[in-house]
């Protein structure tokens, strides 16, 4: 069955593997949420993504916002008005949305609102590791965290109701191995969304000027404490297995390495499982540490329950000794928990043996991968940032500091390309280029993606052109969001209900903004990218110039639909062996065979950027034959 | 009882596919399962892994060191990539088709002799089945069938523990109507030379 038609199977009863991402998804449709949003970021993309494919057909309204701040704000809006509403977006997108996320807290909601934090631990995919189970304890909002796909959809059920409730947003912390696992899950009923609300005028509760504010921030830490006892009898918060031996708190993936690790080491142990981990059970927590000489707190990234664990026990089990990160550093702080090292912190621990020798299995490994050559992420054969990177490459002779930005792009700093100095967050190139071509006084260069520039680079444009920055800024515009799964965004003027929306141009927002000088090329043409990229540098003020071609991965999508074939390129008899395709320009389809270069006909997708980058005149585009 | 399986490759080869048949058989056949899947940045054309483990009850989504009772590889230097999950009790299934990787292509690095890799991996199994699933894949239908090549493979030793039946089940579920017949045949294709081989 269709992926889109099983979300929307109304069988109670059923059970059907579902990505945690689609877990989520079902859980909000099942809730009869009204509103949802998102700006997409992995590990959180496929929530939204599996509601915009049925959105229509579930009737409920589904947005891409432009960042995750208009995202939060949509959704509260709409929870401000009585209708259930839900936010997904990554770990550092909370960064972005916290401005509106803090005060939330204060004004609260009238339906149940439900904020998805999709976190990374070990970064697979994002430009930090950061433990958003942090928000909670600054915000004050409840928290819950699911350790699976199945606990994933019934939470998003449990949190709307929490929600509700407390009448304040709930926020859901999954991580990447809850949103990217794969499991059994059981479909509920679904309840019709509710789409029409009405908004009830209450300007002490929703006006947060300070004299309400002060007001709002007392009926916050009254809500807190409800929300304690709700804690404590939390379903999601107990004792999922009895021992003696030593005691074990975790919540989240973590939970699933110590249920694996204690089986494997043979522990006697008990374990609480924490699935509300904002507010703490203090009792409950105080009450388990208390039956246990030790106790071990098992949990990814930040000490955030061992912290609190270790000042409930000074209560409640003063000579109950905690470990975990801090004590005896048991657990590491740094990327994500296995079933190994949960393995070798009891067995630390415990004085015991592990059942598997990890030293010789590292050091056999260690010496079978040696001459390994690694294989990272590449950008496609065909992608139009190549050519870009090539002509950005060329137009500056590498002379230039180059900052780069979130996306498919930032691949752009490995070899041969190498464009790219500095990259910290979504949008960072225009205001780092900024400080950077004030300190270095020196033109300075910004590369940023579409999406990326409508969601944060358009403030960093207004700056550089109000503060008279020397700077040039190379928008590749691939018309999608293409590293996290294709989304729309208002470059494109579809919207996440399927339908066409407005198509906001960027070189028209450019001009706008007061950029000095605007270009759109096609990278594909690299003579013409390159002159005018020449041209941008030269520019006395902010010049910007989009580099307009899709994403590869559309094109060759959009050919097999039509039945239509792509050119292939081919490299004829007139090869001198230079290798200026592989070494300058490195498009991923070709390789070497017995000395020979070669361009394999199943990887290229016929953009024909490399028949222009060889000197000989070497290549050649070809019509591909039917198969 | 529980099964662990993990399966790598490179972006593109249909490692998720391939995996998410396998919990989707899991499913079918009434077992508890976890596929642990790498989306975003991990997917261009870079080396990709999947963790399978299926049973009565599962708990981790990933595979402990040592631990897979098989490893189904789509690229030889995948295979060696993800060989600390194997022990003596492994299957090694590697499609024998490589794919160079961008740092080899340039000249920066070599790619290993296949009986660099083959003595690499005896290290921890000796029992390994090589299939040029490309080649039985393009007799199938199509070269990017492979995938369903390496599945009947897996499926042909035994380890699995759902029926053939619900894999085959699994691939109609989950593969569009006009693939269909292509990778039951190459999955098919698949058994059949993994058989020959172990006898
Ligand atoms: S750039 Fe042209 S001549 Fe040089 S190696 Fe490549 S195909 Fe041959
Ligand atoms: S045409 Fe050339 S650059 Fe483009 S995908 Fe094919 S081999 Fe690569």
């Amino acid at each position: 069955m269709p992926k889109p038609q099983l979300i929307l199977r109304d069988a109670p009863g059923e059970t059907h593997l579902l990505l945690g991402n689609e877990a989520i998804a079902r859980g909000i449709i099942e809730a009869g949420v009204g509103v949802m949003a998102t700006y997409p970021g992995t590990p959180s993309s496929e929530i939204a993504d599996t509601l915009s494919a049925v959105a229509k057909d579930a009737g409920l309204y589904m947005e891409y916002s432009t960042n995750e701040i208009v995202a939060t704000e949509v959704a509260a809006g709409a929870a401000m008005s009585g209708v259930r509403s839900a936010v997904a977006m990554k770990h550092v997108g909370l960064n972005v949305a916290a401005d509106a996320f803090m005060t939330l807290a204060y004004t609260g909601v009238r339906a149940g609102m439900l904020v998805v934090s999709a976190d990374d631990p070990y970064a697979f995919s994002s430009q930090n590791e950061q433990d958003n189970r942090r928000y909670a304890l600054l915000s004050g909002v409840p928290m819950l965290e699911p350790s699976n796909p199945q606990e994933a959809k019934d939470m998003v059920l449990h949190g709307l109701e929490l929600s509700e409730s407390l009448e304040l947003p709930c926020l859901m912390r999954t991580t990447t191995r809850v949103n990217h696992v794969r499991g059994p899950v059981k479909f509920g009923a679904i309840r019709k969304p509710k789409l029409e609300g009405g908004f009830l005028k209450d300007v002490q509760r929703f006006v947060m000027v300070p004299a309400h504010a002060r007001v709002r921030h007392r009926v916050l830490l009254e809500k807190m404490r409800a929300a304690k006892d709700l804690s404590e009898s939390s379903p999601y918060n107990r004792v999922v297995r009895e021992g003696t031996e030593l005691g074990i708190i975790t919540s989240g993936a973590a939970y699933n390495y110590v249920m694996d690790a204690v089986e494997a080491m043979k522990v006697d142990a008990g374990v609480l499982k924490l699935g509300m981990t904002h507010p703490l059970p203090e009792r409950l927590i105080g009450e388990f540490a208390s039956q246990f000489d030790e106790v071990l707190v098992v949990e990814e990234l930040e000490p955030y329950l061992e912290t609190q664990t270790r000042s409930i026990a000074k209560e409640y089990a003063p000579k109950t000794k905690i470990y975990g990160k801090l004590n005896a550093e048991l657990l590491p702080r740094l990327e994500e928990l296995s079933t190994a090292l949960v393995v070798q912190a009891l067995s630390r621990l415990l004085g015991r043996e592990t059942p598997v020798n990890f030293e010789e299995i590292n050091q056999k490994y260690r010496e079978a991968t040696r001459r390994l050559p690694p294989r990272p992420p590449v950008m496609c054969p065909g992608c139009p940032h190549r050519a870009s990177f090539y002509a950005i490459k060329k137009a500056t002779g590498r002379k230039v500091v180059c900052t780069t930005d979130i996306g498919c792009y930032a691949l752009g700093i490995q070899p041969p390309l190498r464009v790219g100095d500095a990259l910290i967050c979504m949008g960072a190139s225009l205001g780092l280029a900024c400080g950077i071509s004030k300190a270095t006084n020196s033109r300075t260069v910004a590369v940023v993606g579409d999406s990326t520039f409508f969601h944060a680079a358009i403030p960093g444009l207004i700056n550089a052109a109000y503060n008279k920055h020397k700077i040039t800024v190379a928008v590749l515009d691939n018309e999608t969001t293409a590293m996290t799964g294709d989304q729309p965004h208002p470059g494109t003027g579809i919207t996440g209900m399927g339908v066409p929306g407005k198509r906001i141009l960027i070189e028209e927002v450019a001009k706008a903004c007061g950029a000095d000088y605007v270009k759109v090329v096609n990278p594909f043409n690299l003579k013409e990218a390159t002159e005018t990229f020449k041209e941008a540098l030269q520019v006395d003020g902010v010049s910007v110039v989009v580099f307009r071609q899709p994403c590869r991965l559309l094109v060759v999508r959009k050919a097999r639909k039509e039945g239509k074939k792509l050119p292939v390129a081919v490299v004829t008899d007139d090869c001198t062996n230079c290798k200026t395709c592989i070494e300058d320009f490195g498009c991923p389809a070709f390789y070497i065979k017995d000395g020979a270069i070669l361009i394999d006909p199943l990887l290229c997708t016929g953009c024909m950027v490399c028949v222009q980058v060889c000197p000989y005149g070497a290549i050649k585009a070809e019509r591909r034959e039917a198969e | 009882m529980k099964t662990e399986i993990v399966v790598s490759g490179v972006g593109g080869q249909g490692v998720l596919l391939l995996a998410e048949t396998l919990g989707t058989a899991a499913v079918l056949s009434g077992l508890d399962v976890r596929v642990s899947e790498i989306h975003g940045m991990a997917q261009r054309g870079g080396s990709v892994v999947c963790h399978i483990r299926m049973g009565e009850k599962i708990y981790s989504p990933t595979v402990m060191e040592g631990q897979a009772d098989a490893i189904v590889a789509l690229e030889p230097l995948e295979a060696l990539r993800v060989i600390r999950y194997a022990s003596e009790k492994t299957t090694v299934l590697m499609n024998t088709r490589p794919i160079a990787p961008a740092i080899v292509v340039m000249g920066a690095a070599k790619y290993p002799d296949m009986e660099v890799i083959l003595d690499a991996i005896r290290r921890f199994t000796t029992d390994i089945i090589e299939v040029d699933a490309v080649e039985i894949a393009e007799k199938a239908g199509s070269p990017i069938a492979a995938n369903m090549v390496m599945l009947g493979a897996l499926a042909s030793t035994g380890k699995l523990p759902t029926p053939k039946e619900n894999v085959e089940k699994a691939i109609e579920n989950l593969v569009p109507e006009r693939y269909k017949e292509i990778n039951i045949k190459a999955f098919q294709m698949g058994m059949e030379a993994a058989k020959k081989q172990s006898t």
